[in-house]
């Protein structure tokens, strides 16, 4: 039988518990940033906290930020720790992404050709939109980091051909490098500059190139080496 | 009736033991594993006790992130597509067709290097100010495009009525304001501010407060 004077206390201790319980097993259930993260997975595990680390401190800024994930094939675009947009990658190859382990910022954003106001030719203004945006493109990092990206769904066999011919001709380059600066010319080895390949649907390499800012940070998360 | 007292202390401790895992869970900031780096050499070869820390590592890391985003409500506005969104956490309390910086760029009249570009700035922004019945100052660069004299008094440069009925401030010059051109929402139209209509307006400058962060990508 409940006392008169004890109701009170125990209305207190009930309302208690019912806010902390919902709270306490949300936070346990939590999945965090990532939520494909094998916890039991050493070397994922390290990689994600390293890009953690590096969010933390981008996201206490006021600048906004990309984060390309190859793990889970996908572009954030950040700011505030919050995901603004999200762009999905259709497949992606990386050069030395072993180096590719710090922040990186956009030295100059895609090349766009923005309309002047000519005011002795016509009062007409035609803004720039999403439209205009590039669809083929490079992104330079500093320090350096060359990002290509490419649309996924080009159907143009030109466009196609002058691609391979890009990529073929940069290996051809990697090689005769390495071979130049290899034991056999008695050359040191210089650090190997990450080169990331993203193909990613026409509208969203626009979106991509809309969003890049001269001077946006970027992290990489990269899956663990096999 | 001698079983209350069981209850209460039964009560009593279940309570504070899951208060006291609560505070547990909150108590990271200042937690050397939050802050420092933590590598393990190989990988491969790992302990549990490494693994373990790695674990409570990135737990503590994911909870400072969390802590970093906005609590109260936000403003989110996508230039691209030109959408302003009233946020909550992952509630949306408003999406509204909006009008941002057109990207055009004019030249400064006798300064061949200079010119303005006119994008709405990209980052975080927080409410500066918030205005009622606001009245324009027309900036250099409207006369310039209309091809008039820049006026001498500050008077001149006042217009009423052509920023609708609220407007939010968030520095440089820039607001989130009301259009005479409900037609062109939507599209890259203005000179970097960004444009809502009136009811949308309206419930932006209801909910948002002074310091309410304004998102701009």
């Amino acid at each position: 039988m409940l006392l008169p004077r004890h109701r009170p206390f125990l209305s207190i201790f009930m309302g208690m518990l019912l806010l902390t319980t919902p709270t306490t097993l949300s936070r346990a259930g939590e999945p965090g940033p990532f939520p494909d993260l094998d916890m039991n997975d050493p070397a994922s595990l390290q990689e994600a906290t390293r890009v953690l680390q590096e969010e933390i401190t981008l996201a206490g800024r006021h600048q906004n930020y990309l984060l390309i994930d190859l793990v889970t094939k996908t572009i954030h675009i950040k700011g505030r720790g919050l995901d603004l947009y999200r762009i999905t990658i259709g497949s992606w190859s990386f050069e030395a992404p072993e180096a590719a382990d710090r922040t990186y910022r956009l030295i100059a954003r895609p090349p766009i050709t923005r309309p002047t106001i000519d005011l002795t030719v016509s009062s007409e203004r035609i803004p720039l939109s999403l439209d205009d945006m590039p669809t083929t493109y490079t992104l330079s990092f500093s320090p350096p980091l060359t990002i290509e990206v490419r649309p996924s769904d080009e159907g143009n066999p030109l466009h196609r051909l002058g691609t391979s011919i890009v990529t073929s001709w940069r290996t051809l380059k990697k090689w005769v490098r390495s071979f130049a600066v290899g034991p056999l010319a008695g050359g040191t080895s210089t650090e190997p500059v990450p080169y990331l390949v993203l193909k990613i649907p026409h509208d969203q390499a626009k979106s991509l190139a809309w969003s890049a800012v001269d001077g946006m940070p970027l992290v990489i998360r990269r899956p663990p080496e096999k | 009736m001698r079983y209350w007292p069981a209850a209460y202390s039964f009560s009593f401790f279940l309570l504070s033991g899951l208060l006291t895992v609560s505070l547990l869970q909150r108590n990271e900031s200042p937690s050397p594993t939050a802050s420092a780096p933590l590598t393990i050499a190989s990988p491969g070869k790992v302990s549990p006790s490494d693994l373990s820390a790695l674990q409570a590592h990135y737990k503590a890391l994911s909870h400072r992130l969390a802590r970093l985003k906005p609590h109260e409500p936000y403003i989110l506005v996508d230039t691209a597509r030109n959408h302003l969104y009233l946020k909550h956490r992952d509630t949306i309390l408003l999406d509204a067709l909006a009008s941002t910086g057109s990207g055009t760029v004019l030249p400064k009249p006798g300064k061949s290097a200079e010119s303005w570009v006119f994008d709405t700035p990209r980052g975080t922004f927080f409410v500066q100010s918030k205005l009622i019945n606001p009245a324009w100052v027309k900036p250099d660069w409207v006369f310039i495009e209309e091809g008039l004299e820049i006026p001498r008094h500050q008077a001149d440069r006042i217009e009423q009525g052509v920023l609708g009925a609220y407007a939010l401030g968030f520095g440089k010059g820039y607001f989130i304001h009301g259009t005479l051109y409900t037609r062109l929402l939507g599209k890259n139209v203005t000179h970097g501010c960004v444009r809502l209509n009136d009811d949308d307006l309206k419930r932006v400058y209801q909910v948002a407060q002074i310091g309410t962060p304004i998102i701009i990508f």
